[in-house]
């Protein structure tokens, strides 16, 4: 029997990349049947690929992964396709909903600040920026994903040791050599990994997430419950079904977000394409292609570093049909979720 | 009381609300019964506001058997995915597939293009009464929420 008042802590090692999900989702629908806030931590045994809840599984490339020998999860938090390897530490704080502040961003706030402060203690000088990223400098070091799964709340991330960018690209699907070495460019520039001693970071996560939400530490294991929890949700992860996710529309535009406010996209409109890195609202790399543009294409890609989506269509528009298609194709490309 | 469009509406604190219709304080949901007996529902201003930007959208399946508190679908926030929590009982009759290629549709008009889902409704009756209906009622609980937002530091001051 816990003590009231108790953050349950489990680390659960290195487990399979299935149990790598399956065994903190299983903690979530624990917290939300009774058992009391959770700390847990995990490292996956070997490389997959886990998407977000709502994505469309076409951001994957399937077949690459099959491949490469990459097995591909749906997860039930958000964000987008990512992939994991042995060179990432997870966390996951479950936390009953009731004790979430109501708006979201004060939620995210209120449970990525103690992991901030951990990351703080053992010398990564992080902060959380103002659109809820862990940051050392403007580059993200940590990836997190939050959701409410019955009565609970989890919010997941990580302690990156080292990331392996030319894989996290790979394993999306993009539509041209130029978007995926544009997305190769910025996620070089903007997702950091900061190897700190795993072990240091673990005990400073467990201080700080006592601290912060008024409990006491204790380690613990799963419940009879949870453990019935997780054989089921090893069968439901696993499932087709559950991996093909909800039905979806296809988007106008490939996006793809970095960290939240530098993303890329690429789009096509009648024979012409564009893909584009966004950086803070303005482009700053695009790339373009159409048969009739002929020896404008230098000159257009170097006017459209540093503007806005909006001046970018506008510049087009004025290069004649080609540049009207090009505009056509920047006015499918949307943003407005990744800034 | 004013008018927009063909919704009678009424404004609150600086936020428009509908008054054609019932409200679920607690979820922030709101309920129109259509011609035909239909149930439209969509989110209410406050529940846009506390979700955030939103980034997706998804709904079960048309036909999925829902009974009142279950989740029709779920949003998506700032990387954060919650339920959307159905206020009545029935079958989902129908989605609305522009805010679903679009969730900013939801932001930018939650009270009409930006509805969720269509359910057929089992327990109208019944269930509708567990909603804020009345135009009076609707003021009052709305602005008593929103006072209680303020002090919470839910809502800018």
């Amino acid at each position: 029997m816990l003590v009231p008042d108790a953050l349950r802590v489990i680390d659960f090692g290195s487990a399979s990349a299935l149990r790598s999900q399956t065994l903190w989702h299983a903690l979530a629908y624990g917290v939300s049947h009774g058992s009391p806030p959770t700390l847990a931590f995990v490292r996956p045994a070997e490389p997959y690929v886990c998407i977000g809840y709502h994505r469309r599984l076409e951001e994957v490339d399937l077949e690459g992964c099959r491949a490469r020998g990459l097995p591909v999860y749906r997860r039930m938090v958000g964000g987008g396709p990512v992939y994991l390897d042995d060179r990432q530490l997870f966390f996951q704080i479950v936390v009953p909903v009731e004790d979430v502040p109501l708006r979201r961003d004060a939620a995210l706030r209120h449970l990525l600040s103690p992991a901030v402060e951990a990351f703080r203690s053992v010398g990564v000088d992080a902060r959380l920026d103002e659109r809820l990223e862990i940051v050392l400098g403007d580059a993200k070091i940590c990836g997190h994903g939050a959701g409410q799964v019955e009565q609970a709340v989890v919010v997941v991330g990580n302690l990156i040791e080292r990331f392996d960018h030319a894989e996290a690209v790979d394993v999306l699907a993009m539509p041209d050599g130029a978007a995926r070495g544009e997305l190769l460019r910025l996620m070089r520039r903007y997702v950091a990994a900061t190897p700190a001693d795993s072990e240091a970071f673990k005990a400073a996560m467990t201080r700080e997430y006592a601290r912060a939400l008024g409990l006491s530490p204790v380690v613990a294991e799963l419940t009879g419950y949870e453990r019935r929890r997780v054989d089921a949700l090893d069968r439901r992860f696993r499932s087709e079904a559950w991996l093909r996710g909800h039905a979806r529309p296809e988007p106008a535009a490939r996006e793809v977000k970095v960290r939240a406010g530098v993303w890329v996209f690429a789009a096509e409109h009648e024979g012409a394409r564009v893909a584009a890195g966004v950086v803070d609202g303005r482009i700053e790399r695009a790339f373009l292609s159409d048969a009739d543009l002929n020896g404008a294409k230098a000159d257009l890609e170097t006017a459209l570093a540093g503007t806005t989506l909006a001046e970018a269509r506008e510049t087009l528009a004025g290069f004649g049909p080609p540049g009207e298609r090009l505009a056509a194709a920047v006015a499918k490309a949307d943003g407005r979720a990744h800034e | 009381m004013s008018e927009t469009g063909t919704n009678p509406t009424v404004e609150v604190g600086g936020y428009t609300l509908a008054i054609d219709r019932a409200y679920d304080p607690d979820t922030h949901l709101w309920v129109q019964l259509l011609d035909g007996g239909r149930a439209r529902i969509g989110m209410d201003p406050l529940g846009v506001e506390t979700s955030g930007t939103l980034a997706q959208l998804a709904f079960e399946p048309d036909g999925t058997t829902l009974r009142r508190g279950e989740p029709f679908g779920s949003l998506e926030a700032a990387k954060f995915v919650g339920p959307l929590v159905s206020p009545l009982s029935g079958v989902i009759a129908g989605h609305n597939d522009a805010a679903l290629a679009d969730p900013g549709l939801v932001e930018r008009d939650p009270l009409g293009a930006g509805w969720l889902v269509e359910l057929e409704p089992s327990d109208t009756e019944a269930e509708l009464g567990l909603l804020v209906g009345d135009e009076d009622e609707i003021v009052r609980r709305f602005e008593a929420r929103l006072a209680e937002y303020r002090v919470q530091g839910v809502l800018a001051e």
